[in-house]
């Protein structure tokens, strides 16, 4: 009794035994959640003390740790832009993020595919002309996997390149919304994920409310996008309001930090 | 490890600091930072653990372990009832600008076969007739298996048996560095030691079908784990850095880079030398090895025992927590 406590956290990866409808009694989903709900989002900036900026986001049970070099020379002559910045970006997985032991190589195409999201995302948002002839770097790397990847990708690149200084036009927020058991469904889990369900991964500008990305897998009927979209274009704005809280307690208790000018 | 610049004048101030014993950061010669070390932080794991040097380093190391096919050597027939350790490290490009792409694949493979090395350095060291009669706890241990030989690193290897000849636990440990301040050896060793600490396996029953036929039974209870046999006779080990005719303990990035010489011993709680691994380009003069052989004994001894202390006392918070039915509090990265 006292240790089934112990290891419920580990099981809670894994869908209970003999409960895989999507939905549990009462409208609620596999975790508890109802269909509208986020999963409980924290973060923190400045996490590493080589990088630039850094930021670690643990959304739900996916955990990711982002960070950022630069604006710095090019590194490979190649890869200049005489009028604006080369944005590079790397994804990597741990060996232990998932619940089967794996190793990942670094030419995995559904990685390569992330990382190129990624950059696609930001390349439009960083003001990229005001760094001529220069690169950022941006590394992501998973702790854990529980579904929404991208999306926590993307949400840990906003923070980091904010704490890196980066000069942006806008934060960029991601979230995911799906079509679960007739019922539309915010930020699904990897259980969710799994099943062949619609699931769509929107990157909104929050400021200005357009999108930067739109991905979608499986197939879902034209007549419920607009309600997914939807729902996904709320759960941008409350992941918003949450990333926007890390970085303004961050510069605060650096205001703090300071020794006062007299 | 990673490429840096350092100007004529940091490296002088280092190598007057190191001689008149004062680092740049207060310490002296013979000082650790402060170590931070949280267990069991990763859920989907066996176990796990998270090192952190204040000033930098940060890493996690993962023990997963599952089951697999015994790993027999075809010459000499060992190995059929033995379990196995694999490990593998990997440097993440946000921790250091070097190890980008495939810049950190000679460190990454460095740093697995070093600690592979000490891993896999025979348990027989822990011997009870060894002639190391100082430690008298070396004595006091007759539970553990002295003639048993390639053990790794006093992990006793047999009980991770599970069908002779068939079916055995292979214990993955998957160390991620994340962030380079110096000194990734020694808390890659502490991390690994805290992670199989951590680590539970499943109870395994064996059932016989008559005719020479095995299989067995996982004990799905998850009260009910076993935890790794002959872990406290886990080496660590501390790296000794030479800069002039000194050495020091837990050099920062900037002293890795004038050190000319390093020396890493990896020693059981016992004060056994369990490996010895020279890096770098400079040399030393066999005077000073054998000096800094033993006084990386004696550090490596101490810190064991703290290390050990601390891991217990986090087990034992831990416990107390999850008797309350509280789950067990983790900072993981919000540490502060």
């Amino acid at each position: 009794m006292l240790i089934s406590l112990q290891r419920k956290d580990r099981a809670s990866l894994e869908p209970a035994q003999g409960s895989f409808s999507h939905h549990r009694q009462h409208g609620l989903r596999i975790d508890g959640r109802r269909t509208t709900e986020l999963r409980k989002i924290r973060s923190i900036t400045s996490t590493l003390s080589q990088a630039d900026g850094s930021a670690y986001l643990e959304h739900g049970n996916t955990k990711i740790l982002a960070a950022v070099y630069g604006p710095r020379e090019v590194r490979s002559k190649t890869n200049i832009i005489h009028e604006r910045c080369y944005i590079n970006v790397e994804f990597s997985m741990a060996p232990f993020s998932t619940t089967e032991r794996r190793r990942r190589a670094k030419t995995d195409k559904r990685m390569l595919e992330i990382a190129q999201f990624v950059k696609q995302s930001f390349e439009p948002v960083v003001l990229t002309q005001i760094y001529p002839r220069s690169q950022v770097d941006i590394y992501l790397q998973i702790l854990q996997h529980d579904g929404g990847i991208l999306e926590a990708c993307i949400n840990a690149t906003t923070l980091a390149l904010m704490d890196a200084g980066v000069a942006m036009e806008d934060y960029v927020c991601a979230c995911t919304a799906g079509w679960i058991d007739k019922e539309p469904a915010l930020d699904l889990n990897s259980v969710e994920e799994a099943q062949d369900t619609s699931e769509m991964t929107v990157a909104l500008l929050p400021k200005s409310g357009k999108i930067a990305l739109l991905q979608m897998e499986a197939r879902l009927h034209v007549d419920k996008l607009e309600e997914v979209l939807q729902l996904a274009s709320d759960g941008c704005r409350q992941i918003h309001t949450v990333l926007d809280r890390t970085i303004r307690d961050r510069a605060e208790d650096l205001a703090h930090k300071m020794p006062s000018s007299s | 490890m990673p490429t840096n610049l350092i100007s004529p004048a940091e490296r002088d101030y280092i190598l007057k600091g190191v001689e008149a014993n004062v680092r740049a950061d207060g310490r002296q010669r013979g000082d650790y930072r402060e170590v931070s070390i949280e267990t069991g932080i990763i859920s989907q794991t066996s176990g796990s653990a998270r090192v952190k040097i204040a000033g930098g380093t940060d890493m996690l190391v993962s023990v997963r372990a599952e089951i697999g096919p015994v790993l027999v050597d075809s010459e000499t027939g060992d190995g059929a009832d033995k379990g196995q350790i694999i490990c593998s490290v990997e440097c993440v490009p946000s921790a250091s600008q070097g190890w980008e792409g495939r810049g950190a694949d000679d460190v990454n493979n460095e740093l697995s076969q070093i600690m592979a090395r000490i891993l896999s350095s025979g348990n027989a060291m822990v011997d009870s007739t060894s002639t190391d009669a100082s430690s008298p706890s070396a004595t006091s241990k007759p539970s553990s298996t002295p003639s048993s030989k390639g053990g790794a690193a006093g992990i006793d290897l047999s009980k991770l048996c599970i069908i002779p000849g068939r079916l055995c636990w292979i214990l993955y440990i998957d160390a991620l560095i994340l962030d380079y301040g110096g000194n990734i050896i020694d808390a890659l060793l502490m991390g690994t030691r805290a992670a199989i600490f951590d680590t539970q396996i499943p109870k395994t029953q064996l059932q016989e079908f008559g005719d020479g036929q095995f299989d067995f039974e996982l004990q799905d209870d998850t009260e009910d784990m076993v935890t790794i046999e002959g872990r406290e006779n886990m080496p660590i080990c501390v790296t000794l850095n030479k800069i002039g005719a000194r050495y020091i303990v837990d050099a920062s990035p900037l002293e890795e880079l004038v050190t000319e010489a390093r020396l890493t011993i990896a020693v059981n709680k016992y004060g056994q030398v369990c490996g010895l691994q020279k890096s770098q380009e400079g040399c030393m003069e066999p005077s000073l090895l054998l000096e800094m052989i033993q006084s990386g004994k004696t550090m490596g001894q101490a810190l064991i025992k703290q290390l050990d202390a601390k891991i217990e006392a986090e087990a034992a918070t831990d416990l107390s927590m999850r008797m309350q039915g509280k789950p067990p509090q983790k900072y993981g990265f919000f540490a502060q």
